[in-house]
């Protein structure tokens, strides 16, 4: 499973305000710890006021590009900083992210073109969220043949069909289960990616529904999601989700993880 | 050649690694191929003592199993031309009546091979007569027992009995292997010896077929 870090994040507190703050040693150690963790990609994602939020975001692309070659996930619902801070990564990453909504992949898409950047596409529109499986496909369908356009294959994109809080919505999960499933028939090759928290949003012991959010998921095949790497029940619970749906030959991987004390009971 | 790298690349389940040293190897034909194979062996065995001290576990140790039967594959050409004419030594190998387990069997096997046995693999749930008519019929003297249940211990007592009346006891060498097994055990079925790890059965094997 691709695993996205998560944790640079503005909307976390500590986060925020080690940005207004512009404290450089607390983004570096979150780097350090996610990467140290195992990630594919780091998230980043300033969660400032509108104005502030180019020069915030510049300042941590910076600093994890200094300690780090993991490559980026740059995270921002405004599809103009997105492009502006483009140039500076110096690999390709992930655009987190396009919809239907507005003009975002008309922006988006030219500049992933003859490049190996990838985009994550949540499955919403100026309509808003819809709740019907029917409407995330038609969603994801009309992205991806947006991106068509542009020459962008559906394995540059990840599809996102924003899962609804079980709370409100009691079959949230089967629901998008199912668009997982529906989106991948249709293209193979695409990837599903996910937030972990909505689903429990409103709950009680939210961690446990996450935990089993994940395993169900990967169950239908999602490709990746987007989590804290350093909590070591959900990187235990991905481990032995893919090695009990034979996804982890001999359980080489799980046997690993757990010699090198990524899971398991902490060794003192 | 480095044979530190192979036996390390075996102990640390580094397939890739491993074959790609093996090949080299056989890049001149495979002068070298009983220093590799000691390598091998010597890898395979700090397998086993990991999995003593659960580092590593039963999955690794089936993986481990593979790329030793992978590298040997690759090796045989070599071996079999370095042993000439001398007929690599055959034995059987099964879970007796009654039992169905395999995984240790199997691991077992792997091990067997690499140290240059060719295994006669009867399967699981094998009753006595089988192994004692497939033993006098190809002429093979090296017979290995596995159980993991404790019913086995009653067959592999009724197999070596099957051996006494017809007269190969004496003939023939026993070992029985698996969890239930002891020393006790051993003498109770009357095997010649026993063992609970792979290591210890491809050694006490070894020393049998070279006539010790």
């Amino acid at each position: 499973m691709i695993i996205i870090g998560e944790k640079i994040n503005g909307a976390i507190p500590s986060v925020g305000e080690a940005i207004k703050k512009r404290d450089r040693a607390f983004i570096a150690n979150l780097v350090k710890l996610q990467v140290e963790a195992g990630v594919d990609y780091l998230d980043v994602c300033a969660g400032t006021s509108p104005e502030e939020e180019l020069d915030a975001l510049t300042w941590l692309i910076n600093i994890v590009q200094e300690e780090t070659d993991c490559p980026l996930c740059v995270d921002s619902p405004d599809p103009r900083i997105l492009k502006a801070v483009l140039p500076l990564c110096k690999k390709p990453g992930i655009i987190n992210s396009v919809s239907g909504e507005g003009d975002k992949c008309d922006v988006i898409f030219p500049v992933m073109r003859g490049n190996e950047w990838s985009v994550i596409a949540l499955t919403c529109d100026n309509d808003g969220i819809p709740m019907e499986t029917d409407k995330k496909v038609q969603i994801a369908v009309s992205i991806v043949e947006k991106a068509a356009a542009y020459n962008i294959s559906p394995d540059r994109i990840y599809i996102d069909p924003l899962v609804m809080s079980l709370a409100t919505v009691n079959d949230s999960m089967l629901r998008f289960m199912e668009a997982v499933r529906r989106i991948k028939q249709l293209y193979p090759t695409i990837k599903t990616t996910s937030g972990l928290s909505n689903i429990s949003f409103g709950m009680p012991y939210r961690k446990v529904i996450n935990q089993n959010f994940l395993t169900l998921a990967l169950s239908v095949g999602m490709d990746s999601a987007i989590v804290d790497p350093t909590n070591r029940d959900l990187v235990a619970t991905i481990y032995a989700a893919e090695a009990l749906l034979g996804r982890d030959p001999h359980c080489r991987r799980y046997n690993k993880a757990y010699r090198a004390g990524k899971i398991g009971p902490k060794k003192v | 050649m480095d044979f530190e790298l192979l036996k390390n690349a075996i102990a640390d389940l580094e397939d890739e690694k491993a074959y790609e040293l093996v090949n080299e190897v056989m890049a001149d034909g495979g002068t070298q191929v009983e220093a590799a194979l000691k390598a091998c062996q010597e890898g395979m065995d700090i397998v086993g003592k990991r999995f003593e001290a659960q580092e590593y576990f039963v999955a690794d140790l089936i993986f481990a199993g593979e790329i030793m039967s992978k590298a040997m594959e690759i090796l045989k050409p070599a071996l079999a031309a370095k042993r000439g004419d001398q007929v690599s030594s055959k034995m059987i190998l099964c879970t007796v009546e009654g039992d169905l387990h395999d995984i240790g069997k199997n691991i077992v096997k792997s091990i067997l091979e690499a140290t240059g046995f060719e295994v006669l693999d009867l399967g699981i749930d094998v009753p006595a007569d089988v192994i004692v008519k497939t033993a006098k019929e190809q002429g093979i003297k090296i017979i290995a027992l596995s159980g993991v249940l404790t019913l086995a211990i009653d067959s592999m007592k009724k197999t070596v009995d099957a051996f006494a009346a017809a007269g190969m006891r004496d003939s023939v060498k026993i070992i029985i292997g698996g969890a239930p097994v002891t020393e006790d055990i051993c003498r109770h079925v009357g095997a010649d010896a026993w063992a609970i790890n792979p290591q210890d059965t491809a050694q006490i094997c070894r020393k049998w077929a070279s006539g010790e």
